[in-house]
Order: C-alpha cells, then sequence, then structure tokens
C-alpha cells in the first residue's frame, strides 16, 4: 500500500526534491569532502566486486573462445591427430600465457632497473573511467599497501600517470593524456624547460602537447622528453616521450610541439607505481 | 520491491561493464554510454519517475567514481531520465525508431554539458572539433548498441510487469 500512495506524488515535486539532493550532495562534497569519502568507499566495496568477477569472466571467455577457435581449424587440417594436437594446444596456450606474463613481468623488472633510485611496486589495472572525456584508470592498491595521493605511475618505460585519488584498497590514476594532465618536463640533450599537456583532440592523432619551449633552444624530431628537476609532483628524469612534430608560435618567443609518449595506453595492465614521497621544500 | 531490486541490479552491472569490458580507448578514447541507455530505456518505457530514479542512481556511480564532486553527472543523467519521461506517452512496444532518435539527442546533450562545464569553462574553445571527434561517434556507437540492449529492456520490463500483476491478482484473491 505503500508504494501506491508514493506513486500519486507528482513527479515534479520529485524532481524538485532530487535536484535538492544533488546541490546538497555537491556543496557538501566541496566543503566537507571527508564525509563524502566514506560514502565512496562504501559504494566501492559493492562495485569493485562486479568489476573484478566481469574482468575475470571476460578474461575467461576470451581464453575458451580462442581455444574453440584453434581447435577447429586444427580439425579441419588432420582429424586423426585431433585429440593430440589439442592436448598440445592447451598445453601451448598455456606456456604462452606464462611467457607473456614473463615478458611483461621482465619488462617492468626492466623500467625498475632504469630508474634504480626509486622504490616502486607493481600493481594490476582494474577499470577505467566511463564516458569518453577523460583518461583515468584504476589500480589495485592503495594506502594500505603505501601508495598516496601523488605518487607517480610508470608503466612500458617511461610516465603513465599520476595518482589522483587514493583509498584504502585501490586508487585512481589520472593518465598523462587526460585533458586536465600537466606535466613539467625538459627535452632532454637541449635541456630545454617546457610543459607537457595532455589533450584530448591532439590525442586522437596519438600525440601530446609541449608548450613554452624557449625559441633559441635547439630542439629536433626524436629527441627525448623527461620530467623536469622544478616538478613538485613528478620525480625527475622519468621519460614522457619523444618529439614527433615542432612548430613556432605566433608571439615568435616560444616554440610549440608535439610529442609522442612513450607508454602505449591502449592496453595497460601492469603498472609500477614508484612508491618513494617526492621531498618538498617544507621538509 | 522485485522492481528495485532488478533495477539496482541492472544499474550495478551496467556500470562495473562500462568500467571494464570497453577496453582502455579503443577507437580513439570513444566508450557508448551504456548508463544513458539504461536511463533512456526506463524513462521511456516507465515514465518520468522511474527515468528520472534510474538516472539518479546511474549519476551517482559515475560522480562516485569519475569526479571528486558529488552532484554534476548525478544532476544531468537525472535531468535526462526525467525528460525523456514525457515520451512516455508515445511509447509502443514494437517501435524501435523512437528510442534512436531519443538516444542520439540524449548523446547530443549529454556530451555537450560536459563539454560546457569540463572544457569550454578551461579555455578549450574549439566545439566543433570535439563535437566531430567525440560527440558524433560515441552518439553513433550507443545508438548501434541501442538497438540490442533496447530489446533486452523491453523483455525484462514486460517480465516485470507480468510478475507484479500476478502478485496483485494473488492479492486481490
Amino acid at each position: 500500500m505503500k508504494f501506491d500512495r508514493r506513486k500519486d506524488v507528482n513527479p515534479k515535486y520529485l524532481l524538485l526534491t532530487f535536484t535538492i539532493i544533488c546541490v546538497i550532495c555537491l556543496l557538501l562534497s566541496y566543503f566537507a569532502a571527508d564525509s563524502v569519502t566514506t560514502l565512496k568507499y562504501y559504494t566501492s566495496k559493492i562495485i569493485i566486486p562486479v568489476q573484478k568477477g566481469i574482468n575475470d569472466i571476460g578474461v575467461w571467455t576470451d581464453s575458451k573462445l580462442e581455444n574453440l577457435r584453434e581447435i577447429e581449424e586444427l580439425n579441419k587440417e588432420n582429424e586423426q591427430l585431433k585429440k593430440e594436437i589439442a592436448e598440445l594446444k592447451t598445453s601451448v596456450t598455456k606456456y604462452q600465457n606464462d611467457l607473456q606474463l614473463f615478458a611483461s613481468l621482465q619488462s617492468l623488472y626492466k623500467l625498475d632497473e632504469m630508474y634504480p633510485e626509486l622504490n616502486k611496486t607493481a600493481a594490476h589495472v582494474f577499470a577505467k573511467d566511463s564516458t569518453s572525456w577523460f583518461s583515468i584508470f584504476y589500480i589495485d592498491k592503495g594506502l594500505d599497501d603505501g601508495l598516496f595521493e601523488g605518487a607517480n605511475v610508470m608503466c612500458d618505460d617511461g610516465l603513465a600517470g599520476i595518482i589522483i585519488e587514493c583509498t584504502k584498497s585501490y586508487s585512481k590514476v589520472r593518465a598523462i593524456i587526460d585533458d586536465n594532465s600537466n606535466i613539467s618536463g625538459k627535452v632532454m640533450p637541449a635541456n630545454a624547460l617546457c610543459t607537457v599537456e595532455g589533450n584530448l583532440k591532439t590525442y586522437q592523432d596519438g600525440c601530446l602537447v609541449l608548450k613554452n619551449i624557449d625559441k633559441n633552444s635547439k630542439i629536433s624530431k626524436g629527441n627525448k622528453v623527461v620530467t623536469s628537476h622544478i616538478s613538485d609532483r613528478f620525480h625527475p628524469g622519468i621519460t614522457i616521450g619523444y618529439v614527433s612534430d615542432i612548430s613556432y608560435d605566433s608571439n615568435n618567443l616560444t616554440i610549440t610541439a608535439k610529442i609522442t609518449p612513450a607508454v602505449n595506453f591502449s592496453n595497460i595492465s601492469e603498472v609500477l607505481v614508484v612508491t618513494d614521497p617526492l621531498k618538498s621544500i617544507e621538509e | 520491491m522485485r522492481r528495485a531490486i532488478s533495477l539496482g541490479l541492472l544499474i550495478i552491472i551496467n556500470f562495473a561493464i562500462q568500467t571494464t569490458l570497453t577496453g582502455f580507448h579503443v577507437v580513439g578514447n570513444i566508450t557508448p554510454n551504456l548508463m544513458l541507455i539504461l536511463t533512456m530505456s526506463f524513462g521511456l518505457m516507465r515514465g518520468r519517475k522511474e527515468g528520472m530514479l534510474v538516472g539518479f542512481f546511474c549519476g551517482f556511480l559515475t560522480d562516485c567514481y569519475m569526479t571528486s564532486l558529488l552532484g554534476p553527472f548525478m544532476f544531468l543523467y537525472m535531468l535526462i531520465g526525467y525528460l525523456n519521461g514525457f515520451f512516455h506517452k508515445n511509447y509502443m512496444i514494437e517501435d524501435v525508431l523512437m528510442p534512436l532518435l531519443v538516444i542520439i539527442v540524449d548523446e547530443i546533450v549529454f556530451n555537450t554539458c560536459v563539454f560546457l562545464v569540463y572544457f569550454l569553462l578551461r579555455n578549450r574553445l574549439e566545439f566543433l572539433a570535439y563535437f566531430k571527434g567525440v560527440i558524433i561517434p560515441e552518439a553513433l556507437s550507443t545508438a548501434l548498441l541501442t538497438i540490442i540492449i533496447y530489446k533486452l529492456y523491453v523483455s525484462i520490463n514486460k517480465h516485470l510487469k507480468k510478475m507484479s500483476n500476478k502478485t496483485k491478482i494473488h492479492r486481490l484473491n
């Protein structure tokens, strides 16, 4: 009966109520961010297991489908050897998986060796953002594993992003290709300082924008761009990408360039997170 | 009650699929918006109130994960669900063209709002480039998915209706 009574409420008033709730939430999250984080924590408790489950189902069906396809092809070739080949195939896929894992771990290890002075921890990517406008992904380690807001995230052989929100069990990483991303960097042999801006429009051509380079600095295509020593958020000397296109600004004082990021963002699965805090002036 | 639980499950599953199965930057960062399809479908099939509530919770999840502020996406999804509820009068089970048109308009409105708030205010002025590069591809991919998913929602809705009718009759007896 209760439900029926609710049905009589004019939707207009319901809209008004929920709009007010929205505004209250907005104000609350702006002025009292701590109260919202607990709310976020409990929603994540519900959502993350589902996300992980779906990921597992995806991986499982993918492997099954792959197996089926492979077995069918072999059937056509030779029916007598079907059984033997199927067995071999399954073992081969297992080894391939092992090898793939080995290769990815090896590349992570290489990356670890490239920057020996930094302490790092490995993490898995388990989800991404839900719209087309932002480049944000989630990793399965958080405050409990020694991560913190502002920790640098690396992948392949370069910088992938920065942690912008860290909860107990997971963290949110903003990739360097996100439109909000803005990094202080330098072009390597010339030592020219610059800012690396993520840009949704240019990333569709696969590159980031490099701004505010001094006109007199000698940079050329293929130069390496690394994070600079004046950044207060990024450790110095981590590779960001390579210069791919150079153009002069209309003010005739600065150069704007395009760079190709060192990280392949289309399939990030394992990342390394720097656990050393950046030394700040207050310390 | 049954309806509320199944709707909640649908929202959670949709959100999880949205954030996992659609791979990271598949085609130039474009992903179809499953949450919007859900909001639109139930707004269309059930009217303003339910569209609004579904939109509200879809937006709530998006906000919890996406933005540091709680509220903007909540309001946007809610409003879209509410507005789509006005088309409930013209709703017919067999009709596929109307949801298709509505979802395309929804996508354009939704993404334009996101552009206005998150991009234009940061001095990214080239609306046309973003319109061609992000909004249109996303609208089209979402519309394509709608053709498949909408049918599924219609049958779920029909099933739920049947169930609630049965319990009502049972109660009367």
